[in-house]
């Protein structure tokens, strides 16, 4: 009777440990192996602990130039589909042009395609227009499906913005680009941040379109693939690793100077 | 049509002339000449979608007039953007920018021109307005009547020529906006800069503005003093609107000097001063005559001997009262017209008029006045409620 009543009054708290089990697991398990030793080619039972893999985490042939490669093509397709997305949003909220209509269901697509139709379709136009694959139509490629998401959440940004916002800075002398630099860039940036930030993890670990539009050039999702046939190195797991500890490192910062400064502006 | 709030010709005076606005077929503002002086307090009154708003965006120059100029002093600023214009708004929902704190929000306009040491003006103006120890904070942590100070310090800090409020407090509860009709007031006389009010509350308009411009469709329906509007309407929208009025149809039979005597339905005969009647007075003319309900005096018909002569009278019955504690408020039903409206004050209260009674209304025949027949007698009775 008694357990049974503190299931009760805990049901939430237990529902919520038993989900972030459920989905730190996983990483858990990448963490864990980063730092085994494994009798094979393949990392995938625990031999014994070993620091090799953090000592040396280029030592597998190729995953250094592809993390690089990986990265570069993120920052790029991130820093062009932000630029593009944001422009389009605000086109696509504030003015009545020809086509609106069509564009704004049309920067749908890539969300609603399937990723392998997309990847087969961008490859045969590709190759119709004789372009050589590799970094450049990777990079298009990304660039196209990060922008939808970056217009999705900058425009629902700018539709709750306030227009008067804008009227009381231009009544405040401030001229069209102080007004856009100083009120509007500023309101709109979690928008634009949220939007980079997806466009960066998308680009990043997408998989089907850049295998169809790569050619022999090899990102870090298609290394880590390639590898999973003949024999994982331990240095994934590690760049793996890495990577989720720098992910949970930033939010956690994040959210401490926004509650920081939160507080402080509650109590001066 | 040419309205003027003064004749003098002041160096700093806001000049509307021909002055219209159109959206596609809909004519919003119809042209229109305005002068409001330096300095004063001036109320532009009216329902929404009158124009009053369109009309102020335009001396801002966050709207462009389709005809007209606007004139600050000797200077004609209609083609200038809102940036370079000497003008400052508090704009409805205030539009404090989130993103800045109370501080910076007042800084702005200052930053924009390029002035660096910013810091003694905005302590300055935010003691003004009385918010000295809420620098720090970000708009939304404040009240709305606070946030309502913050917009108008923000605006006032770059002395502007004329600062224009745009229904600046239709946000707050009954008590909050009471106490800041008395503080922009207070403000306004303190800073002696030209305010131009938008607003749809006449109690409100009265409070605080020097003169009054009324709106209607596009169109400014009277100008004046408050005192002037209310005792002298000059149509019946201008009537209803501002207060209550009682209108009587009437017909002119007669004239005797400067006393005026019209006929209503039933041959109940009324007097009334020539000057306060702004229609023709021939005989045979049809007159609205009016007279606010506080200006009639209510008494038993069993009474009726004990009025003096040379009164106005209207015998009638009592269809209902209300009792509001300082006064009681009947509806008599009459001859002459149906539903007349009266405001007794409760000094000495006759038990016998309860609905039902036989009366008589009686008035003092200066204050009465008459407007032309040919006008909607219901004009701006929905758009003041």
């Amino acid at each position: 009777m008694a357990a049974s009543r503190w299931i009760r009054r805990h049901l939430v708290v237990i529902a919520g440990l038993v989900t972030l089990a459920y989905m730190i697991l996983p990483n858990v398990v990448v963490m864990v192996f980063s730092f085994n030793k494994p009798t094979g080619r393949f990392n995938y039972s625990w031999n014994h602990f070993s620091l090799d893999a953090w000592k040396s985490p280029c030592g597998a042939a190729g995953l250094c130039g592809s993390l690089g490669l990986s990265l570069q093509i993120a920052v790029y397709a991130t820093i062009a589909a932000t630029i593009l997305g944001t422009m389009i949003a605000f086109a696509l909220v504030r003015y009545r042009f020809h086509g609106r209509g069509p564009v704004n269901s049309l920067i749908f697509l890539p969300m609603a395609m399937p990723e392998v139709v997309m990847a087969a379709s961008l490859l045969t136009l590709f190759l119709n227009l004789g372009a050589q694959l590799g970094f450049w139509t990777i990079l298009i490629a990304h660039i196209m499906f990060c922008l939808s998401f970056v217009v999705v959440a900058v425009k629902a940004r700018v539709l709750s913005m306030d227009p008067r916002l804008e009227e009381a800075a231009r009544d405040l002398y401030a001229g069209p680009v102080q007004t856009f630099v100083r009120v509007t860039l500023p309101i709109a940036a979690p928008g634009i941040v949220a939007g980079a930030l997806l466009s960066f993890a998308l680009s990043f670990d997408d998989f089907i379109i850049t295998n169809f539009n790569a050619g022999s050039t090899v990102t870090f999702p298609m290394f880590v693939w390639g590898s999973a046939q003949r024999g994982t190195p331990v240095q994934i797991n590690v760049v793996g690793t890495a990577m989720f500890l720098i992910a949970v490192l930033i939010v956690v910062v994040g959210q401490a100077v926004s509650s920081r400064r939160g507080k402080s502006a509650a109590t001066s | 049509m040419t309205e003027t709030a003064s004749t003098g010709q002041g160096g700093g005076d806001v000049r509307l002339t021909g002055i219209s606005k159109k959206y596609g077929s809909f004519q919003a503002v119809q042209p229109l000449d305005l002068t409001v002086q330096q300095g004063s307090f001036f109320a532009l009154l009216g329902a929404s979608g009158c124009g009053k708003t369109t009309t102020l965006r335009m001396i801002a120059g966050l709207e462009e007039p389709t005809t007209g100029t606007v004139l600050l002093g000797d200077r004609d600023v209609t083609g200038l953007p809102p940036y370079k214009r000497p003008v400052n708004t508090v704009f409805q929902s205030y539009a404090l920018f989130p993103h800045l704190d109370i501080y910076e929000n007042v800084a702005f306009g200052l930053r924009r021109r390029g002035i660096k040491s910013v810091k003694k003006q905005v302590g300055e103006m935010l003691d003004l307005v009385q918010l000295g120890d809420y620098a720090r904070r970000k708009p939304q942590q404040l009240s709305g009547g606070q946030q309502q100070r913050v917009a108008v310090a923000r605006a006032l800090i770059n002395r502007p020529q004329v600062l224009l409020l745009d229904e600046p407090l239709g946000a707050l509860d009954l008590k909050l906006r009471r106490q800041m009709q008395l503080e922009l007031k207070r403000i306004q006389t303190e800073v002696g800069v030209t305010f131009i009010h938008v607003t749809h509350d006449q109690e409100e308009a009265m409070t605080m503005a020097d003169s009054i411009a009324v709106m209607s469709a596009g169109r400014v329906e009277q100008l004046g003093t408050p005192g002037d509007l209310y005792e002298n309407p000059g149509t019946t929208f201008v009537a209803n609107f501002l207060g209550t009025s009682n209108l009587i149809e009437t017909e002119v039979v007669g004239r005797d000097g400067d006393a005026i005597t019209v006929s209503g339905s039933g041959g109940c005969k009324l007097t009334l001063p020539a000057a306060r009647c702004s229609a023709p007075t021939g005989n045979g003319r049809k007159v609205l005559v009016g007279v606010r309900p506080e200006k009639m005096a209510i008494s038993h018909a069993d009474d009726a001997g004990t009025i003096p002569e040379g009164r106005n009278r209207v015998p009638g019955r009592i269809a209902g009262t209300s009792f509001i504690g300082v006064s009681t408020q009947y509806v008599v039903d009459s001859a002459v017209c149906p539903r007349l409206e009266v405001y007794a004050q409760n000094i000495e209260r006759d038990g016998r008029l309860a609905p039902g009674a036989d009366v008589v209304l009686h008035w003092n025949p200066q204050h009465t006045f008459g407007l032309g027949a040919d006008q909607d007698i219901a004009a701006g009775e929905e758009a003041a409620s």
